[in-house]
């Protein structure tokens, strides 16, 4: 959980948990080209951000800021959730 | 009835069943027919040391083969069961997105009287196992009463009038109610029915306070109402769901009505107050015959309650009598439920379903396991009964004291003189 790679949540991930907390099927090269749109695109509903924001959570062993589960898309929620976990570092 | 009345029809066009006999009405009335049971040990994980022994299962469901992941990470088994019923009596109504005239013209109304416990225990466990870190946020939603009425109308965009009975298992009939009354309101379709998941290990152990339980760990012995025998019921899982719509949209889509429902009768006696369930029943057999404009000699069949427990059983006998008159001693009374088990508030509704397949194929499926009854009624036993049948009375009580009546008319009725 020390290494450093642990600390950025790449497209891969993001698109691994929403399959894995939403149930959402979505490929990571789509997920990049279309990362501007809103999660409703993808078919992620707000019950399923709220999950994918407790896990990784759970993974990084720390709390994370309550706007992450009010980003829309998401190039925002990455940008926000791998700014504070740079900051927590 | 005024020959000017313009009373909306509720009629039946699709039927789908997800039940311990199969999946869909064609292996289900196949079984049904030939009196089969699908009564087994329980063979639950996490069951094995419960003093329940005999349940009817639902096996051979590849919920992944039926229902979205979206839809399957935040939803309990008896939620899937639900979807894929909804889904299996659309196809059988016929009816496709291109029927659907405005989303608010199809509504969606479920009865529920366990919840989701299969998902609610995962997530428990994981609140004192791990701690609340470790709860999904679908918990908010899965195990509650609600979740299959919403999630039906989310999956098919349906913006109708819709609702959730909690009204214990002769809930199941209330619903029926409800969707038509909502189809004499206005509205031109509806999903209706109950499905049920009550075989989790947590769910078990709800039901073990019951007293009308049935401990027997013999599956020909388990669940034998109306005989001397009787030792309780065996609970189950699954149900059905119903495709009802006003009349004159369902032919203009060029859907045949299969059945209409035309009574309905309830009221409340009490928990496990059995031997005053004879007047309640028996009131609420004569408020739906009285809806339904009919006569008690006009009834051809009864789908029984049929409990396993001796004065409940006797209750039910008498309120026959009550309600009925000569004709109680005369008219066909079944109980196919004894070959799936009761999925309490799902089980009426199934018995609903089978009495549109008995008046469509003009055949009294008989009760399993039950060879003798020791009652003053005529009950089906050993193998169907063929004969033509016009009007069915559906019945079910719960263990907390509701009692439900349906009226049932093969195709539809023509308006009242």
């Amino acid at each position: 959980m020390t290494d450093q790679v642990d600390h950025q949540v790449t497209i891969e991930d993001l698109a691994e948990l929403m399959k894995r907390s939403a149930g959402v099927s979505v490929d990571p090269l789509i997920l990049e080209e279309e990362a501007g749109s809103g999660w409703d695109t993808f078919g992620l509903d707000s019950l399923g951000l709220l999950g994918i924001v407790a896990e990784l959570e759970k993974r990084h062993g720390t709390g994370l800021p309550e706007q992450m589960e009010r980003c829309t898309t998401p190039e925002e929620f990455l940008a926000v959730v791998n700014g504070a976990l740079a900051k927590g570092a | 009835m005024s020959s000017q009345s313009r009373r909306r029809n509720a009629v039946v066009t699709g039927l789908g069943v997800v039940t311990p006999h199969g999946i869909g009405t064609d292996v289900f009335w196949k079984t049904v027919k030939e009196g089969g049971s699908s009564l087994a040990p329980v063979g639950k994980e996490g069951c094995e040391h419960l003093p329940l022994r005999i349940a009817g299962e639902v096996r051979d469901f590849d919920a992944d083969a039926l229902i979205e992941g979206t839809f399957l990470v935040q939803t309990d088994r008896f939620t899937h069961f639900a979807m894929a019923a909804a889904q299996l009596a659309l196809n059988d109504a016929g009816f496709g997105r291109a029927d659907i005239d405005s989303p608010y013209s199809v509504g969606v109304f479920t009865a529920a009287s366990s919840g989701g416990g299969e998902f609610g225990q995962r997530e428990l466990q994981k609140l004192w196992g791990q701690g609340p870190r470790h709860v999904g946020p679908y918990q908010s939603i899965a195990w509650f009463y609600a979740a299959s009425t919403g999630q039906i109308s989310i999956r098919n965009g349906f913006k109708g009038p819709c609702g959730v009975v909690a009204g214990d298992e002769a809930g199941g009939l209330d619903a029926l109610a409800h969707a038509t009354q909502a189809v004499r309101r206005g509205t031109d379709t509806v999903v209706v029915g109950a499905t049920e998941a009550p075989l989790a290990p947590y769910s078990i152990v709800c039901q073990l306070a019951y007293p009308e339980l049935s401990r027997s760990d013999d599956p020909q012995r388990a669940y034998r109402p109306f005989t001397t025998a009787a030792c309780g019921f065996v609970p189950a899982e699954g149900g059905a769901m119903l495709v009802v719509e006003e009349e004159r949209a369902a032919r203009e889509r060029g859907a045949e009505p299969r059945a209409t429902v035309t009574g309905h009768g309830a009221t409340f006696t009490g928990a496990s107050r059995w031997e005053d369930s004879r007047a309640g029943l028996a009131r609420a057999i004569s408020t739906a015959l009285a809806e339904a404009d009919c006569r008690p000699e006009d009834v051809d069949v009864v789908f029984a309650d049929a409990l396993g427990v001796p004065e409940a059983d006797q209750a039910e006998a008498l309120a026959l009598t009550d309600a009925l008159g000569p004709h109680a001693r005369r008219v066909p009374v079944t109980a196919p439920k004894t070959g799936t088990g009761r999925a309490y508030c799902a089980a009426p509704v199934l018995d609903v379903a089978t009495a549109v397949l008995a008046m469509e194929y003009g055949v009294i499926p008989p009760t399993p396991n039950v060879f003798d009854t020791c009652h003053h009624i005529d009950l089906v036993v050993g193998r169907a009964r063929p004969t033509e049948l016009r009007t069915a009375l559906v019945l079910s009580r719960g263990l907390m004291g509701f009692n439900s009546a349906l009226v049932l008319r093969q195709g539809s009725v023509p308006s009242p003189e």
